[in-house]
C-alpha cells in the first residue's frame, strides 16, 4: 500500500516549568518515537486513554501542537520540514474534526462565515462559487439553507458536528483528523455522525486519522487501529486481528473495560482482565515497559528493559510475552 | 413497599420560554440491594430525578409542583430542610459525575471523609479519621493512610471518585445516587468504579440508583432499567428485558445505535442504526408522544394523545403502537 | 441518513447575534438603563447646555461667593472671582468627559496591544511585556503624572496622555489573562488548521471574544480617569486656560470653609459621572455573562 500520511519517529516534547532557576528542566514526553502509516482512502484509528498522547501524536503530525521531531510525510513531503507559509497552504489537504462543539465554533462568528472561512483563507475559488460551496457543504452534512446565516450557539451539539465537518470538508482535503470527534456526543446522534463520516469517506475518498478513547466506536469506522500507552504505540494492527486476537495486555485489558450489552449484571459476570490503578505520569517513565506496573503478566524483564514492536501474525505488538 | 418510592412526581423550570415541565408524571421505586439504572439522552430528566430526590433541585427557577417522594414511608418532599439535611448524607448519598469539583480543594481527602461522619454521627475526631483511612482502603487506594493526607489535586481523576464513593457510603446510606459517576474517567477507570460499586452493594445492601446515558454501563450494573425521554418514563422493567427485547421504539433504537466491541466479529461492521432528529426542547413539547417526530412507528394517534405507561406490571411501555400490537 | 434535525425549532431561524442578546439583557437591567439615561443626560448637557445657558464662564459676573438660591440668576451661586457656578459646570464637563474618554482610549490602546502580544506569543516575549508592565506597574501613579504634567505644558492633552501612561498596565495584565485562557480553546486551533495567520487569528479571532471584560474595564477607566483629572487640577496641575471640573475644584479649594459651594457643585457632577459610568459598565458585564443569560 501506498501511504499517504506517514510518521517516522514521531516525537514531541513540552518543556516543563523549573522548580527553580538552576535546576535542570523536567521535560514532559507526550509522543515518544511514534510510527503509523495512513493509506488512501482508510481510517486508521488510534487508541488509548487520557495521557496516552493519542491526540498529541495526531495533531503534532499534522503541526497543530507542539514542537515536533522526527518525520511526517505527506505524499512523499516532509511537513515537519516545511517553512510556516508552505505549511499553511497545505492545510488545503489536512483538515480537522475537534471533539467539543461546543468550544470549536467561534461564537462571535455566523455559521455560514465558519464554513466560509476557509475558502477565504487557502484562496480556493472565488466569491460566487464560495457562496454555492458553502450551500452545498451545508446540505452534504444534513443541514438546511435557512439556517447558513445562524450563530453556532443556536445549534445542538450534533448540529454543531455537523458544521465542523462541513468546515473541515470545505476546501476538498485528502486527510481529516477526527479527534474524539463523536465523544462529547448523546448515543443516538453519535451514531448519526458516525455514520455520517463513513458516507463521506466513500463518496470523496477522504482518508481519516481517528482518535477515541472508545473501541466501539474505533471498531465501527477503523480499517486499522494503533493502540497507544504512555506516548509509545504498543500495539498496531488491522482491525479483525486486533477486535479477535488482542495480543498486548493493555488492549485485552481495554476491550475488557470497555461496557458491552454482552456483559450482565444478572449472569454475575467476572471481569477477565482486571486492571489496577491509573497510567503512570509522563514526567520521567518508568525504564522499562510503560505498562509493567498495572500488567497481570508482568515479570522482571519487563521492568527493566522496553520491548519494541514487533510483528506476531497480522499485529505488531510491543510485549515481551504476547497473546 | 419498596425503599424508595418516587410518585407521579413533577418538577417544572421557569425559563425564558416561560414555565416548562421538566418531570412529567415521573413514578419509580427501588428495593434495597437493588439497583436501578435510569438512561436517556441529555436533556431527558435523569438528573432532575436524581436532584429531586436529594431535594437539591435548584428553586428558584425549578419547583417540585406535584407528586411525592417517600424513603421507607418517609415523605421527603415536604420534610423540613432541617430533616432533609440529617437524611442527606446518612441515609441518601450521592455521587456526582465531576469528581474533579466536587472535591473542596483546599482539604486533605481524609479530612473531607472525616468531617462527613462527624456531621452526621458523634464521634471524636481521631475516631472519624481512622474511619476515613478504613473506607479509603476499602474504595481500594492504595497506602490509604498516606494518601488520606493528600488534596485533592494531588489524586488522579479515578482516586477523586474512590474518595467521593468513600465520602457518600461513610455512613452507610440505604440509598446511593450515582449521577453518571464515570463519564469523566479512562474506561479502565471506569470498570474499576464499576466493579468497587457493585461489592459495595453486595456488602452493605444499599439501593443504588445510576443514573447514565450509557446501555453498557445499564448491562453491567443494573438490576432493572428505567428509560426516560423528555421528562416521563416511557419504558420500565428488569435489565434483561429491556435489553434482549425492547418495546419502545426509542429504546430500541437506543440499543441499536450503541457502536459495540462485541457485536459480531472482526470483519466490517454493519452500518448503525440511527434515531433521526434530536430531542425536543422542552417548551415545544406539544399534545401528543414527544418522540413521535424521531419514530419509525408513528401514526395518527401519536400526534393527538400522549401515551400513558401501560403493559405488563414487569415490564410496561408507554407507546401506542405497542399498545395496540403495530409492527 | 436523516436530513435535517426535524426538532430544530423550524419556525424561526433567527439569527440572534451574541451583540443583540447582549443589548437585550442590558436592557432588563434597570441601574445599568439608569445609568445609562445619566450619562446620556450628562453628555447632552455639556455638549449643548452651555448654548442653551449662553452665560461666559470667564466672566466675573457678580460678587465673589454669592451663595446658591441668593440670586435667581445665579442659581448655584458664584466662585471666589464672582465667576457663574452653572456656566463653569456646563462649560467645563466637556473637557472633563474628553479627557477621560481619551485617557480610556490610550489606555485600551497600549493595554490591549501589549496584554494581546503576551499572551498570544507566550515564552520570551511575554516574560519581557510582562517585566516592561510591572515597571509601570510600581511607578507612584499619582506622582509620575504629576512629573509629566510639570515637565511638559499642563494642557488636557498632555494631561490625558499621562493618565493613559500610568493607567494601562491593569488593561495589559487583563488582555494578556484572556489571550492566555482562549488561545488554548479548540476554534482557535481550527482557526490555524484552516490557514489563519498569526495576526488574523489574534485580532479577528481572539480580540473579538476577549472583549467583553475588556470593554467593562474600559468604562471603568473612564471613570478613574476623570478623577485623576479633578485630581491633578485639585493639586494646581490642570490646564489653567481651560474650564474643567477638576480645574474648578483645584481653584476654589483654598476657600472650601467660607464658601462650599465652588467646590461640591463641580464634585457632585463628577460623582454623578463616574457613577452612571460603572453602572453602565457594570450593566455590560452582566450582559456579556452568558450564565445570567438564561434566567
Amino acid at each position: 500500500m501506498s501511504a499517504l500520511l506517514e510518521a517516522k519517529g514521531l516525537t514531541v516534547r513540552f518543556p516543563m516549568p523549573k522548580r527553580n532557576p538552576f535546576a535542570k528542566r523536567d521535560w514532559l514526553e507526550a509522543v515518544r518515537g511514534v510510527d503509523f502509516a495512513l493509506a488512501e482512502g482508510r481510517t486508521l484509528g488510534i487508541v488509548g486513554e487520557s495521557g496516552s498522547g493519542k491526540t498529541t501524536a495526531a495533531m503534532a503530525a499534522i503541526r497543530l501542537t507542539g514542537p515536533a521531531t522526527g518525520e511526517v510525510r505527506f505524499r512523499g513531503e516532509d511537513l515537519l520540514a516545511l517553512g510556516p507559509e508552505e505549511m499553511r497552504l497545505r492545510r488545503r489537504d489536512l483538515q480537522v474534526i475537534f471533539q467539543d462543539p461546543y468550544s470549536s465554533l467561534n461564537p462571535r462568528d455566523r455559521v455560514s462565515h465558519i464554513v466560509r472561512e476557509p475558502l477565504d483563507l487557502l484562496g480556493v475559488g472565488d466569491d460566487a462559487s464560495r457562496d454555492a460551496r458553502v450551500e452545498e457543504l451545508f446540505s452534504l452534512v444534513g443541514l438546511r439553507r435557512d439556517q447558513l446565516p445562524l450563530f453556532p450557539h443556536q445549534f445542538s451539539g450534533g448540529q454543531r458536528q455537523r458544521i465542523s465537518i462541513a468546515r473541515a470538508l470545505a476546501t476538498n482535503p485528502k486527510l481529516i483528523v477526527c479527534d474524539e470527534p463523536v465523544s462529547a456526543l448523546d448515543v443516538a446522534i453519535q451514531a448519526q455522525i458516525l455514520n455520517l463520516l463513513v458516507r463521506l469517506q466513500g463518496e470523496f475518498g477522504l482518508s481519516y486519522l481517528f482518535i477515541s478513547h472508545d473501541l466501539g466506536v474505533i471498531r465501527q469506522i477503523c480499517q486499522d487501529v494503533a493502540v497507544m500507552y504512555l506516548g509509545r504505540i504498543v500495539e498496531q494492527a488491522p482491525r479483525a486481528a486486533l477486535f479477535s486476537r488482542p495480543l498486548h495486555p493493555y488492549t485485552q485489558a481495554l476491550l475488557a473495560a470497555a461496557p458491552s450489552l454482552a456483559r450482565r449484571k444478572s449472569a454475575g459476570y467476572q471481569r477477565p482482565a482486571k486492571l489496577k490503578g491509573d497510567p503512570p505520569s509522563p514526567i520521567n517513565p518508568p525504564p522499562g515497559c510503560a505498562f509493567a506496573e498495572r500488567c497481570p503478566k508482568a515479570q522482571a524483564k519487563c521492568r527493566e528493559e522496553r520491548p519494541t514492536l514487533a510483528p506476531d501474525g497480522d499485529s505488531l505488538v510491543a510485549c515481551w510475552f504476547p497473546g | 413497599m419498596a425503599l424508595l418510592e418516587i410518585d407521579e412526581l413533577k418538577v417544572t423550570f421557569r425559563t425564558r420560554h416561560g414555565p416548562v415541565t421538566a418531570l412529567d408524571g415521573v413514578s419509580l421505586r427501588v428495593e434495597a440491594g437493588e439497583t436501578l439504572g435510569i438512561v436517556g439522552e441529555s436533556g431527558c430528566g435523569k438528573s432532575i430525578t436524581a436532584l429531586s430526590v436529594m431535594g437539591l433541585v435548584p428553586s428558584p427557577p425549578g419547583n417540585i409542583a406535584g407528586g411525592a417522594i417517600r424513603l421507607a414511608g418517609e415523605d421527603l418532599v415536604n420534610t423540613s430542610p432541617r430533616r432533609l439535611r440529617r437524611l442527606r448524607g446518612s441515609e441518601i448519598a450521592m455521587i456526582f459525575q465531576e469528581p474533579m469539583t466536587s472535591l473542596n480543594p483546599v482539604f486533605t481527602a481524609g479530612d473531607q471523609i472525616a468531617e462527613a461522619i462527624m456531621l452526621h454521627q458523634n464521634v471524636s475526631r481521631a475516631e472519624a479519621l481512622s474511619r476515613a483511612v478504613a473506607l479509603l482502603d476499602r474504595v481500594g487506594i492504595p497506602e490509604a493512610r498516606r494518601r488520606a493526607d493528600d488534596y485533592p489535586h494531588q489524586l488522579s481523576g479515578g482516586m477523586r471518585q474512590r474518595v467521593m464513593i468513600a465520602m457518600a457510603v461513610s455512613c452507610q446510606p440505604k440509598v446511593l445516587i450515582a449521577d453518571e459517576p464515570t463519564t469523566a474517567l479512562d474506561v479502565t477507570v471506569q470498570a474499576q468504579i464499576f466493579d468497587l460499586l457493585n461489592d459495595l452493594q453486595r456488602e452493605t445492601g444499599a439501593a443504588i440508583m445510576l443514573i447514565t446515558h450509557d446501555m453498557g454501563a445499564i448491562a453491567e450494573m443494573a438490576d432493572r432499567v428505567a428509560v426516560m425521554y423528555a421528562g416521563r418514563v416511557i419504558e420500565e422493567g428488569r435489565a434483561d428485558d429491556i435489553l434482549d427485547l425492547p418495546k419502545h421504539p426509542y429504546t430500541r433504537g437506543l440499543i441499536a445505535c450503541i457502536p459495540n466491541v462485541g457485536k459480531g466479529e472482526g470483519g466490517e461492521p454493519p452500518p448503525l442504526a440511527e434515531i433521526p432528529g434530536v430531542v425536543p426542547p422542552l417548551h415545544l413539547l406539544g399534545a401528543g408522544c414527544a418522540f413521535r417526530e424521531r419514530c419509525g412507528s408513528a401514526f395518527e394517534r401519536c400526534a393527538a394523545e400522549r401515551p400513558r405507561l401501560l403493559g405488563p406490571a414487569a415490564h410496561p411501555a408507554a407507546c401506542h403502537a405497542v399498545e395496540e400490537g403495530r409492527p | 441518513m436523516s436530513a435535517a434535525d426535524p426538532a430544530a425549532p423550524r419556525k424561526a431561524a433567527r439569527a440572534e447575534s451574541p451583540l443583540r442578546e447582549a443589548w437585550v439583557m442590558f436592557r432588563r437591567n434597570r441601574p445599568a438603563m439608569a445609568g445609562l439615561a445619566l450619562l446620556v443626560l450628562i453628555i447632552l448637557a455639556t455638549l449643548y447646555g452651555a448654548l442653551l445657558y449662553g452665560g461666559d464662564p470667564y466672566e466675573i459676573v457678580w460678587a465673589p461667593h454669592e451663595p446658591p438660591g441668593a440670586t435667581p440668576e445665579f442659581p448655584l451661586g458664584t466662585d471666589y472671582l464672582g465667576r457663574d457656578i452653572v456656566a463653569g459646570l456646563l462649560t467645563g464637563g466637556g473637557p472633563t468627559l474628553a479627557v477621560g474618554a481619551a485617557a480610556a482610549l490610550l489606555t485600551m490602546l497600549i493595554g490591549v496591544t501589549i496584554g494581546a502580544l503576551a499572551g498570544y506569543f507566550g515564552g520570551a516575549i511575554d516574560n519581557l511585556l510582562m517585566r516592561f508592565t510591572e515597571f509601570f506597574q510600581v511607578l507612584p501613579a499619582l506622582l509620575f503624572a504629576m512629573v509629566l504634567v510639570t515637565l511638559f505644558s499642563p494642557s488636557l492633552t498632555m494631561i490625558a496622555i499621562a493618565i493613559g501612561l500610568v493607567s494601562w498596565p491593569q488593561t495589559a495584565r487583563l488582555t494578556r489573562a484572556e489571550f492566555l485562557k482562549i488561545r488554548k480553546l479548540e476554534y482557535v486551533t481550527a482557526a490555524r488548521a484552516i490557514g489563519a495567520r498569526d495576526g488574523r487569528i489574534m485580532w479577528r479571532v481572539i480580540l473579538p471574544n476577549a472583549l467583553p471584560p475588556l470593554i467593562v474595564s474600559a468604562t471603568l477607566t473612564i471613570g478613574v480617569a476623570i478623577l485623576f483629572e479633578a485630581g491633578l487640577s485639585f493639586l494646581g496641575l490642570g490646564d489653567p486656560n481651560t474650564m474643567s471640573w477638576g480645574l474648578m475644584i483645584g481653584a476654589n479649594r483654598a476657600y472650601i470653609l467660607s464658601a462650599w459651594w465652588p467646590v461640591t457643585f463641580p464634585g457632585l457632577a463628577i460623582f454623578l459621572t463616574v457613577f452612571a459610568v460603572s453602572l453602565v459598565g457594570d450593566g455590560l458585564n452582566d450582559a456579556f455573562n452568558p450564565k445570567l443569560r438564561e434566567r
